[in-house]
C-alpha cells in the first residue's frame, strides 16, 4: 500500500511523456491524495510540543 | 528568459531532486540505513513536486505546472516538519544518522523549501509564458536526460518500497526487507 504514490506518480510521469497531459494531471492529484492518506494514518503520535 | 532557458533550468531543477532521491537510495542501500514510513512519504513528497517540473520539459513552461511542484513540496514539506517536530525536543531521540549535523528529514524540509522558493523565483518571470512557436516536441540531451532518471527513480522507489513494507503499511521502525524475510514453516 505504501507504494502506492510512487505507482501513481510513475504512471503520471508515462502519462505526461506519452503527451496526455490530463491523464497525467489526474494521476498526480490521486498520488497526492494517496500520500497525504498514509501521512494521516502514520501521523498518530501526539506530538510533545507546546505551540 | 526564453522558454529554452526555462526548460534549461527546471531540468537542472529536476536533476537536482533525482540527486537527492539517489542520495536517499544510497543511503538505504550502501550505509544499510532503511526509510522510516515518513521517510518514504517525503520521497513521494520530491515525486510529486518533481512531477510540476517534469511537465514543464515535457510542455514548455506554465504557471499551473509550476503550481503542481509547489503543491507537492509544501505537502512533503508538511511531512518532512512532522518529523522534525517529532524529535525537536532534546532527549527525543532521532531516526537514522545525520549528515553534516541534520538529519535526513531536516535536509528534506530544507530542499521542499527551495523548490518552493526555486518556482517563486521562476514564476516571477513572465516572457517564458508568451512563446509564439509551439514548443518542440523532440527533447534535447539534458531535459530527456533528467526526465528518465526521475522516471527510473520512480520505478525503482516502488520496487524497493513494495520489498520493504510488502503489500501493507510499512513498520514504524523497519529492520529488514519485509518481502525478502523467509517465513518459518
Amino acid at each position: 500500500m505504501m507504494s502506492l504514490p510512487f505507482v501513481l506518480f510513475a504512471c503520471a510521469i508515462g502519462a505526461a511523456w506519452l503527451r496526455h497531459r490530463g491523464i497525467a494531471m489526474g494521476l498526480w492529484a490521486i498520488g497526492l491524495v494517496a500520500m497525504l492518506v498514509l501521512f494521516r494514518f502514520h501521523a498518530t503520535e501526539v506530538l510533545n510540543i507546546g505551540l | 528568459m526564453s522558454a529554452d532557458l526555462s526548460r534549461l533550468l527546471n531540468a537542472i531543477g529536476l536533476l537536482g531532486i533525482s540527486t537527492v532521491l539517489t542520495l536517499a537510495f544510497i543511503d538505504q542501500l550502501w550505509f544499510k540505513d532503511l526509510p522510516c514510513p515518513l521517510c518514504i512519504l517525503q520521497r513521494a513528497g520530491f515525486f510529486a513536486a518533481g512531477f510540476g517540473i517534469a511537465l514543464n520539459l515535457i510542455f514548455g513552461p506554465k504557471p499551473s505546472q509550476y503550481g503542481v511542484a509547489i503543491i507537492g513540496a509544501i505537502a512533503g514539506g508538511l511531512i518532512s516538519m512532522r518529523q522534525m517536530l517529532l524529535h525537536i525536543v532534546p532527549g527525543t531521540g532521532s531516526y537514522g544518522n545525520p549528515v553534516f549535523g541534520l538529519h535526513l528529514y531536516t535536509w528534506a524540509f530544507i530542499a521542499f523549501a527551495v523548490i518552493v522558493l526555486g518556482c517563486a523565483i521562476m514564476l516571477l518571470d513572465d516572457r517564458q509564458f508568451a512563446r509564439a512557436e509551439p514548443m518542440s516536441v523532440r527533447l534535447k540531451a539534458l531535459p530527456l536526460s533528467a526526465l528518465l532518471l526521475f522516471l527510473t527513480l520512480a520505478i525503482a522507489n516502488v520496487a524497493s518500497t513494495i520489498a520493504l513494507c510488502g503489500g501493507g503499511l510499512c513498520p514504524t521502525n523497519p529492520t529488514g526487507y519485509e518481502l525478502l524475510e523467509t517465513t518459518p514453516i
